[in-house]
């Protein structure tokens, strides 16, 4: 298609997730923004989403598609930070290349990775630091999420620790910093890099070709991200090129001012006194999210529904999920999925209700993880600047008729 | 027979479409409102990030745009100077604002 085709089409279509539309109370949390419309415009690979920008490309998975363990790759969402993005990857040149304070430098090429290093898979939950942004109040800086900037995959790939011991790290070897492949509009513009502190690092670790037995989709980081079970999306570097050793941490934007919570026990602050310390948002706290009845679902009375979700955590794994149809003054268990796919992916639950009033009926739920760490009220939730880490106890207002 | 071709070069245009081609990311219009200060919007903001970009962050304080002007400047390097900035932040606050200063 001729570019001037794409100008004339995308005249047509305002694909605006356009401006907060949920009722505001000064300073106390809500449920996340629900009521966003799909875009006509589908991006490469990936069917209709919630779309708030198209450079860089940022979308959102609907609250449907929760139902289920596995996300699938044409649903998953997309959150890039540069404008620039190749587009154009051929995977017989490609190489990922590992330098530094390192015995011997590799240029590892995607086919090599395939082939030389033992393949491992890890299914493994992906949510951006600032899903459900869209809950604080007042608004916190930042794109407005939904619940749906997160999904879980099997990753299949090679163990970051496998291609550091065939580097061999040297004994003052203590930072790994990798690049993506994205680029801003000025060359001043710092990379997006992320570092790594060696102790951060364990087997679970993954550098990610594969994602649902498909190669990467090409918004999701194609041909090779860094996948680390339990932390937030912004460690996960998509588009892989360079990993280097350093035995010093090197001052990055998107280690140091993006992506952090004040550094207290509540991680809260108030927009007039903000916290004056902050740390790194890293592993994720416990959450569900409920994927049926939506609040464009219409229920009969008195009839057999399931109510379906997901949950999870950092890995510690969920206990349990509890479900709460009187406004969180009862909670009844939900049964849980079997767990195969080990404790850093979704659990999807399912609930039987018959809803025996008419009108208007609030679902709940909240899961609690095996350290007994649950979700609270999102009125309970603590305002942040950035609104990270959001992870209050879910609702869906449905009618029934 | 015929039929079985025409699945597996479909499958294979597919499959391999990263290879093959460059990848398409469409262009999106976004809503717009017009008004003073849009031109250092244009020349300042959007050849780094969407329109969608800036009215996604939900309606905000004089200070915070002021704040994302100098973060874009700062940590991004964008090379706006004081008048484009203030321009800027004029417009973003006057359509995008939150009625506050602070």
């Amino acid at each position: 298609m001729e570019r001037r085709d794409f100008f004339k089409k995308a005249a047509v279509v305002a694909g605006a997730a356009a401006v907060g539309t949920s009722t505001t109370e000064a300073g106390i949390t809500q449920q996340p923004i629900d009521n966003r419309k799909i875009s006509p415009v589908a991006f490469p690979e990936k069917r209709p989403l919630i779309m708030y920008s198209d450079r860089p490309p940022l979308l959102e998975t609907p609250r449907d598609v929760f139902t289920s363990v596995l996300t699938p790759n044409d649903q998953f969402f997309v959150r890039w930070h540069m404008p620039d993005i190749p587009t154009h990857i051929d995977p017989d040149t490609y190489t990922i290349n590992i330098n530094g304070l390192v015995e011997k430098e590799l240029h590892i090429s995607l086919n090599d990775l395939k082939t030389k290093f033992e393949q491992v898979e890890v299914t493994a939950v992906l949510q951006c630091g600032g899903n459900s942004r869209s809950a604080f109040k007042p608004i916190a800086g930042g794109i407005q999420w939904g619940s749906g900037a997160m999904g879980c995959a099997t990753w299949k790939g090679v163990r970051l620790k496998d291609i550091l011991d065939q580097a061999g790290l040297t004994k003052d070897a203590e930072w790994i910093g990798f690049n993506g492949s994205e680029k801003a509009a000025y060359y001043e513009t710092p990379e997006f890099i992320r570092e790594l502190h060696l102790d951060e690092l364990d087997d679970h670790v993954i550098l990610a070709y594969q994602m649902n037995d498909e190669d990467l989709p090409y918004l999701n980081g194609y041909p090779l991200r860094l996948v680390i079970p339990g932390s937030y999306s912004d460690s996960w570097v998509k588009m892989l090129s360079n990993i280097t050793v350093t035995n010093k941490y090197k001052s990055l934007f998107f280690m140091d001012v993006a992506y952090r919570v004040p550094d207290n026990d509540c991680e809260c602050e108030t927009p007039e006194e903000k916290a004056p310390t902050t740390k790194p948002i890293t592993k994720m706290n416990v959450k569900s999210v409920i994927g049926y009845p939506t609040k464009y679902s219409i229920l009969t009375q008195k009839s057999h529904v399931v109510i379906r979700g997901v949950a999870f955590d950092d890995g510690h794994g969920i206990k349990e999920v509890l479900v709460s149809t009187d406004g969180g003054k009862t909670w009844s268990k939900a049964l849980l999925d079997n767990g195969k796919l080990g404790r850093y992916a979704y659990r999807a639950f399912r609930f039987a209700y018959k809803p025996n009033t008419l009108g208007k009926v609030t679902i709940m739920t909240k899961a609690i993880n095996n350290i007994g760490e649950e979700q609270p009220f999102a009125k309970d939730i603590k305002w942040n600047h950035g609104g990270y880490k959001y992870n209050g106890i879910d609702e869906v207002t449905v009618e029934v008729v | 027979m015929k039929k079985f071709i025409l699945i597996t070069v479909l499958l294979s245009t597919i499959l391999f479409a990263q290879t093959k081609e460059n990848v398409e990311v469409p262009y999106v219009a976004f809503p717009i409102k017009m008004g003073k200060g849009f031109d250092a919007i244009q020349t300042n903001c959007l050849m780094c990030h969407s329109f969608g970009y800036i009215i996604n962050q939900g309606k905000q304080s004089k200070k915070f745009w002021r704040g994302k002007v100098d973060k874009m400047i700062t940590h991004f390097k964008a090379p706006i100077d004081e008048k484009a900035a203030e321009a800027s932040t004029d417009y973003l606050f006057k359509h995008y604002g939150n009625g506050k200063l602070q």
